[in-house]
């Protein structure tokens, strides 16, 4: 049965809207018979056949191409399980949802739907800052038995499934654009086998399917129908995780955007989200406390390995935390010669606390999720 | 009849002696060139006839042969014209072969008679020894700081001839052109602020290191780099010598004493072809690049935008010094020992503070990729340079002026000289271990970071010489010997080597 979901799902002028009306009235079996041409249709169906001939022509080419059994064959071979919304898997988040996905393609266990859910997303080109704020939300929110969902793209995405993992027993959701058959981006390969192991890498399209940029929208729509409360890190003035926020807006998720600088443009996204009516998240005690979840553990500091900057050094952590400062910022705003002050940033760069990038040093917060 | 003149050519930056043997012999009339002349020795043919009516010199009404010696050699350019005239009228019997023996001639003809300059007069003159040279008076400069024996001018053929046959004394040459008081317009204190990119200057100069500059466009790069010929000493006389042969042999304008004293300073554009950067041509080979800026500073601004094959280039000059270009008829090897420095952006994008910038991991990667490894291996230091502040650009105090730094460079320098016999940044691993001993704190320092993985085994070298030069620095600048390098001086190398490609990885450690 899930062959002939699968092979249905890749037939080209395939679309998300056609294969529910596809798969929702109709039997798999049926449904592929009716898209081939080997069944006459009937109802909304056929009006969509009768009107466009290429289409129709177009499916019964693509039923030659995708031959149900081995399409089965496939997905049993690389562990994916098709789950339709008849199926009892299927997350009961999306069941109402209007653009529900008709079929999911899921490597692993979505058990952790079953838990409270929330998206963390943002930029692919993010800051290091971005990143270790979104391993802390991840890893804190899953530490409260969370279960965080993201797209397991570059930046941020990569940076809060790799925080969720940190926590023994955390089973992330990542809803990916493409076929299950192959990780993209390809460095996140492993990341990707990761979370399949421990969590679920879920997508709406079968094995085979390229990461194309029309997909990306559509896989955040289900990252926002799949969470409870939507954390955006950080997003440029014109980023997809802005279209995963509006998503969530419409389906009355709460959005969470963190605060950035004005001046700083992997924060624009956030920002203009804050002043179109975003919660801030500064902690993940604000999204606890919007679960309706008891934060009093969360707040708890962190134990931090690192050994303790001690006098001048602590104050520069503290300068390069305010936003990053260049070798020579930091010697005439302390007094020191360039040596004396390189000394201090390597002994820091040492212990964790600085990372230079071009010549400029940024504050860790002990998140570091690379 | 037969007469022979001795003349010369250009090939690279280096001279060769030639000798023009005439015979006007009876037979029909006829003109021929033999012994390999290129294209523009075959035209000067027409040249000289021109010069010969202009000037009411009768031209031969009976066989001419023209034979350039050596014959198996390819002859090139026009400076041969004044040598073969005269050759013709000797053996024509116009000019007797006594009133020309002990000189050599060099310069083009035109169809009005007049003598022009060449390029490369003072290398064909370095190289023709002890004899007496003819030369027009555009070339005399040139040709007095290379003569053996004394320089005459003529500027045109009827007053030569005039002089050859004793109607006339020689003219008196050309008065020097009055030397301009030194007067370098770019001053190191035209640069505000950008502490860490000056000092990266002065440690470059102080250690001939090569020098690469990372950081946005608007940082004051170009700017700075071209500071850089003010701070080092001038020429020795050798490379003075071959500087100005170089700058003879490509037509480039002489300083007013006529040597090349102060370094150099050359920067191509990143569109400059293989054979503009190293040097070419069929076989008038031309220096390029790495040759004019022998004995001083070769700055190659957008270095990743250099085309991958002309950057291929730069490897043997940097390696020997000296560049061989090889053609099936000619090869010249020419003097190529420059300091580099170049510019590049961090990335596609030119970046800036962190989160300025757009690219993603790959595309910074790429970028970084298109200067390839062994060419990044040459550089000692590579400087983060970011834009100045608006508090330092709009700072009324000048920074420190090239002279002090100037001072401080050729202190350190000395120092260098002093222990070792040589700059620091020809230090290989052993001498590294003689002369740069670091002491336990900068041991410790070095074993995190190499633990880390943040440095490289030829990172570790380069940072060695370059933490010996900044400990020079600071020995002049306390007026006390610093014999061992600390760990303040490993910690500042370590600030001037920022890494390249993905934001956080640094491959190119």
């Amino acid at each position: 049965m899930s062959g002939f979901v699968a092979a249905l799902a890749g037939f080209d002028k395939m679309t998300v809207g056609r294969l529910r009306m596809l798969l929702d009235h109709l039997e798999p079996e049926v449904a592929y018979a009716t898209a081939a041409g080997q069944r006459t249709a009937d109802g909304p169906l056929a009006d969509l056949l009768g009107r466009n001939a290429d289409l129709a022509a177009a499916w019964r080419a693509s039923a030659a191409r995708r031959d149900p059994q081995r399409c089965a064959a496939e997905c049993r071979q690389l562990g994916i399980v098709v789950v339709t919304s008849l199926d009892d898997a299927y997350p009961a988040a999306l069941r109402a949802d209007p653009w529900r996905p008709a079929a999911l393609f899921v490597r692993g266990d979505l058990a952790g739907l079953q838990r409270r859910r929330v998206a963390i997303v943002g930029t692919r080109n993010a800051s290091q800052r971005g990143r270790e704020h979104a391993a802390r939300f991840a890893t804190e929110l899953t530490g409260e038995g969370v279960t965080i969902v993201s797209g397991l793209a570059k930046g941020i995405d990569a940076a809060a499934h790799r925080g969720a993992l940190t926590v023994a027993g955390a089973q992330p959701v990542a809803i990916v654009g493409n076929g299950l058959d192959r990780p993209y981006p390809r460095s996140n390969g492993t990341l990707w086998a990761e979370v399949a192991e421990r969590g679920a890498v879920v997508s709406e399209w079968p094995p085979g399917t390229p990461p194309d940029a029309f997909r990306f929208p559509l896989r955040n729509r289900i990252i926002a129908a799949l969470a409870e409360a939507l954390i955006v890190v950080e997003s440029r003035d014109r980023g997809g995780s802005l279209i995963t926020a509006h998503e969530a807006a419409k389906r009355d998720v709460a959005v969470f955007a963190v605060p950035g600088g004005l001046d700083h443009p992997a924060s624009v996204g956030t920002n203009a989200l804050l002043r179109d009516g975003a919660a801030p998240a500064t902690e993940s005690l604000d999204i606890l406390i919007a679960l309706g979840l008891d934060g009093r553990r969360a707040a708890n500091r962190r134990y931090d390995p690192r050994a303790q900057p001690r006098g001048r050094d602590q104050q520069v952590v503290d300068r390069c935390a305010e936003g990053p400062c260049t070798l020579e910022m930091l010697a005439g705003q302390f007094d020191r010669s360039l040596g004396e002050m390189a000394l201090v940033v390597a002994r820091l760069e040492r212990d964790g606390w600085l990372r230079e990038t071009a010549g400029w040093f940024e504050t860790l917060l002990g998140w570091d999720p690379t | 009849m037969y007469s022979s003149i001795s003349t010369a050519m250009v090939v690279g930056s280096a001279g060769h002696a030639i000798t023009v043997e005439v015979q006007v012999a009876s037979g029909l009339p006829g003109f021929h060139i033999v012994g390999r002349p290129d294209g523009v020795v075959r035209e000067a043919r027409d040249r000289l006839r021109g010069a010969f009516y202009s000037s009411d010199e009768p031209w031969p009404k009976t066989n001419t042969t023209l034979n350039l010696v050596p014959a198996t050699e390819v002859k090139t350019g026009s400076a041969l014209d004044l040598a073969m005239a005269v050759g013709i009228l000797v053996a024509d019997g116009q000019v007797n072969a006594a009133d020309v023996r002990g000189l050599a001639f060099i310069g083009e003809l035109g169809l009005d008679g007049s003598i022009r300059h060449v390029l490369g007069v003072a290398p064909m003159v370095a190289a023709l020894g002890p004899i007496d040279v003819v030369v027009p008076s555009a070339s005399y400069l040139e040709a007095s700081i290379a003569a053996h024996g004394d320089v005459r001018v003529a500027d045109d053929l009827p007053s030569l001839l005039a002089v050859l046959r004793g109607l006339r004394p020689w003219p008196v040459p050309p008065p020097p052109p009055p030397t301009p008081l030194f007067d370098d317009p770019l001053d190191l204190c035209d640069v505000h602020g950008q502490q860490v990119a000056r000092h990266g200057l002065e440690i470059a100069a102080a250690g001939g290191h090569h020098l690469l500059f990372v950081g946005p466009p608007g940082a004051g790069k170009t700017m700075l780099a071209a500071r850089l010929p003010g701070l080092l000493p001038p020429l020795t006389n050798d490379r003075s010598l071959e500087a100005t042969m170089i700058h003879s042999a490509a037509g480039l304008p002489l300083p007013a004493g006529g040597l090349v004293t102060r370094p150099p300073y050359r920067a191509p554009h990143h569109t400059a072809t293989r054979a503009a950067l190293v040097g070419g041509g069929s076989h008038a080979l031309r220096p390029g690049e790495v040759s004019l800026a022998h004995g001083g500073v070769l700055f190659m601004d957008e270095l990743a935008e250099f085309q991958p094959s002309v950057l291929d280039g730069l490897r043997q000059p940097l390696e020997l010094g000296t560049i061989t270009i090889d053609r099936a008829a000619v090869r010249a090897t020419m003097p190529s020992a420059f300091q580099l420095v170049a510019a590049m952006n961090p990335c596609p994008c030119g970046g800036g503070p962190p989160g300025a910038c757009m690219c993603s991991d790959g595309e910074r990667l790429r970028y970084a990729r298109r200067v390839s490894g062994p060419l990044l291996d040459r550089f000692d230091l590579r400087v983060p340079v970011s834009r100045p502040g608006a508090a330092d650009l709009l700072d009324g105090t000048p920074g420190e002026s090239t002279a002090t730094v100037a001072d401080r460079v050729r202190a350190a320098r000395a120092v260098a000289v002093e222990r070792q016999g040589s700059l620091n940044a020809m230090l290989g691993a052993r001498r590294l271990d003689q002369y740069a001993e670091v002491d336990e704190a900068a041991k410790t320092l070095l074993y995190d970071e190499i633990s880390a993985g943040r440095l490289s085994g030829r990172g570790y070298h380069r940072l060695r010489r370059v933490s010996r030069t900044i400990a020079d620095l600071r020995s002049v600048q306390t007026a006390e010997p610093v014999g061992v390098v600390g760990a303040d001086d490993i910690a500042l190398a370590l600030a001037m080597r920022t890494p390249l490609g993905a934001s956080s990885s640094g491959w190119a450690a």
